[in-house]
């Protein structure tokens, strides 16, 4: 049995439908990432299983108890908020031990755990600080602190890091993620940034209003996404409309040109149109001799992003990205100039979509 | 510049005139007791009436209740309406301003006649009296309260004190009330004054109270009435001074954040 159980889940505020027929089994110690744009229904989830919303139907369970109605102070989970939501009138400590107190533990025990807590952060010295004493990513690091302090056998973390700047971002969720490892504690982590849930999480649930679009490790999820959606979320994408030429050989064809596809096109009809698409980084411009999976198009852009650079080719009406690793003695082509892109069949991948 | 910083000063030397002048002639008026030299027997003679004692001690004993239930009542009502009713908000705001259109007079003989009689007879109690108080400071403590958790994350905070295992009575003693601390000693501090001041309460319930007091010497002994004003004048400023030093270590205040 999963330790955590979120059954058929849907959550209505009025007649707006926030969340819909959620269901998600989260292993003990497995670290799973709520991925989606805004609105989408993924804080509200998180919120359900803290506690602070109250599902409209469907049931959510935590190591084999039925917590769907627990008030949140009666459930076993800690929270880290975007907003750290540190006491301002406490010190570090007393936000830390805060739990602690209230669980009326001993003195000598909540001060060791502090301690413990404040070594696990990295911010031993810093008991007596005040949180507005502190910049924003120590306070993060207070609040998760004093969420883990209480040992919960739930961390939920909202945002967490949406608040801090981008390189204090990177190295707070790897000290997120490798705290998490350390302790083995149940976590589900609520990310609107793809990079921030593919690089931490053991698992994704990429959502999208209000549903449930793909639930997969961060590889399945980047490598093999299954609807258009969720290949247009995570990362960057070259997505088309494509006519099937041949069901059976793989043969598709969109502006003028044809590629082959190693998915298997069962239940389409040759004539239907489908969406494929296919990464910048699995395209490359076409070396001597290369004939197969072949399009022909113009340099429209060249844009330089540091360890990358991208191409955009026009191809008719489409305008395709290839990412290729920047080095010093890369010739790159001019813009206006014709070319040739190609990839791998395996390269085009088919998204889920009902056939036209 | 130069001449912005003159009319900036003449302006502030015009306003302290106006604020100081009538003080300044109540306290040269109360002096004045003996005739012909400037003395503090007006002060003297005030201090030794054990009247002043017993109704200025009953005045701070309302004004203390009022305080209390007033702060039991609005405190948790704000929270609430801050934390699960946001949109009533404008609502009760407009309750809390009906003293501001039901004169006090009006108030007073509808609870005579509301309590004045069976089936609930609260008038030989001071119910009635501090239940009206309460009405009258509203606006005062319900907009200073109001304000003190509009300047904090209420939602977060709970949450997050929900989270660690607080329960509601924790989450209000420990971490709204200290974190409102300074918007709470406006509202009390608001609430004293106007209570300590109220006359017509007192007057018509029947009740002994400073004013009432005041008003009841002032056609026996001309020059007592001035000294205690400036007296209960000086309780305000005193209680202003404990409030800027209470609230001086207030969350917020103090060094900026250091490191990363």
């Amino acid at each position: 049995m999963a330790f955590i159980e979120i059954k058929n889940v849907s959550k209505y505020f009025g007649k707006t439908v926030a969340v819909k027929d959620f269901s998600l089994e989260v292993e003990k110690g497995e670290l799973v990432s709520f991925l989606g744009p805004s609105g989408c229904g993924k804080t509200t989830t998180l919120r359900m299983v803290a506690g602070f919303e109250v599902p409209s139907e469907g049931q959510i369970i935590i190591d084999g108890k039925d917590m769907t109605f627990t008030p949140p102070n009666q459930r076993p989970v800690g929270m880290v908020f975007q907003a750290y939501a540190l006491f301002p009138n406490m010190t570090v400590a007393g936000n830390i031990g805060f739990g602690l107190k209230i669980a009326k533990k001993p003195k000598e025990e909540i001060e060791q755990r502090v301690k413990e807590m404040l070594a696990l952060i990295h911010m031993s010295g810093f008991e007596n600080r005040y949180p507005h004493q502190l910049s924003g990513g120590q306070q993060q690091r207070v609040a998760l602190a004093r969420a883990l302090a209480m040992h919960p056998q739930v961390l939920l973390l909202d945002e967490p890091l949406s608040a801090l700047d981008a390189k204090i971002r990177v190295s707070l969720r790897a000290e997120i993620r490798s705290i998490q490892q350390e302790l083995g504690i149940t976590t589900i982590y609520v990310t609107h940034d793809q990079e921030e849930a593919l690089s931490i999480s053991d698992r994704v649930v990429v959502m999208n209003n209000a549903r449930i679009e793909q639930i997969g490790t961060p590889f399945q999820i980047y490598n093999f996404p299954q609807t258009e959606f969720v290949a247009q979320f995570v990362g960057t994408l070259n997505a088309v409309l494509a006519e099937i030429v041949d069901v059976k050989e793989g043969l598709l064809r969109f502006d003028g040109q044809q590629v082959h596809t190693a998915d298997k096109l069962e239940g389409y009809r040759n004539g239907d149109k489908i969406m494929v698409a296919i990464r910048p980084e699995r395209l490359s411009l076409v070396s001597e001799g290369r004939k197969a999976n072949v399009l022909k198009g113009t340099i429209k852009n060249i844009t330089f992003l540091g360890s990358i650079v991208r191409i955009q080719v026009k191809l008719g009406e489409n305008v395709f990205s290839i990412d290729t690793f920047n080095n010093p003695y890369l010739t790159l082509p001019k813009v206006g100039d014709p070319t040739e892109i190609t990839c791998s069949k395996e390269a085009v991948l088919v998204l889920q979509q009902q056939p036209a | 510049m130069k001449r912005v910083n003159i009319f900036a000063w003449f302006i502030f030397i015009i306003g302290v005139i106006y604020f100081f002048l009538p003080l300044f002639s109540t306290f040269e008026f109360s002096l004045r007791m003996k005739k012909g030299v400037y003395s503090f027997e007006a002060y003297r003679v005030a201090f030794q009436d054990p009247k002043f004692y017993y109704n200025f001690g009953s005045s701070i004993l309302w004004a203390s209740l009022t305080i209390v239930f007033s702060l039991l009542l609005v405190v948790p009502t704000a929270y609430w309406v801050h934390w699960r009713l946001p949109k009533a908000r404008p609502i009760v705001e407009f309750f809390t301003l009906m003293p501001f259109v039901t004169p006090a007079v009006v108030l007073t003989f509808g609870l005579i006649r509301l309590y004045g009689k069976p089936p609930l007879v609260l008038t030989p109690t001071p119910i009635p009296m501090i239940a009206g108080y309460i009405v009258l400071s509203l606006p005062y403590m319900f907009r200073s309260v109001d304000a003190g958790l509009r300047a904090i994350d209420i939602r977060t905070l709970t949450e997050a004190a929900l989270s660690l295992g607080a329960g509601w009575g924790t989450i209000i003693t420990q971490v709204i009330f200290p974190n409102i601390r300074v918007a709470i000693l406006s509202g009390v501090f608001l609430t004293f004054a106007i209570v300590m001041g109220e006359f017509v309460f007192a007057s018509l319930l029947g009740w002994p109270a400073f004013a009432t007091y005041l008003e009841e010497i002032e056609s026996m002994r001309p020059y007592t009435p001035q000294a205690l004003t400036l007296v209960s004048f000086g309780i305000t400023w005193i209680m202003m001074i404990l409030i800027q030093w209470l609230g001086r270590g207030a969350p917020g205040a103090g060094e900026a954040a250091v490191g990363h």
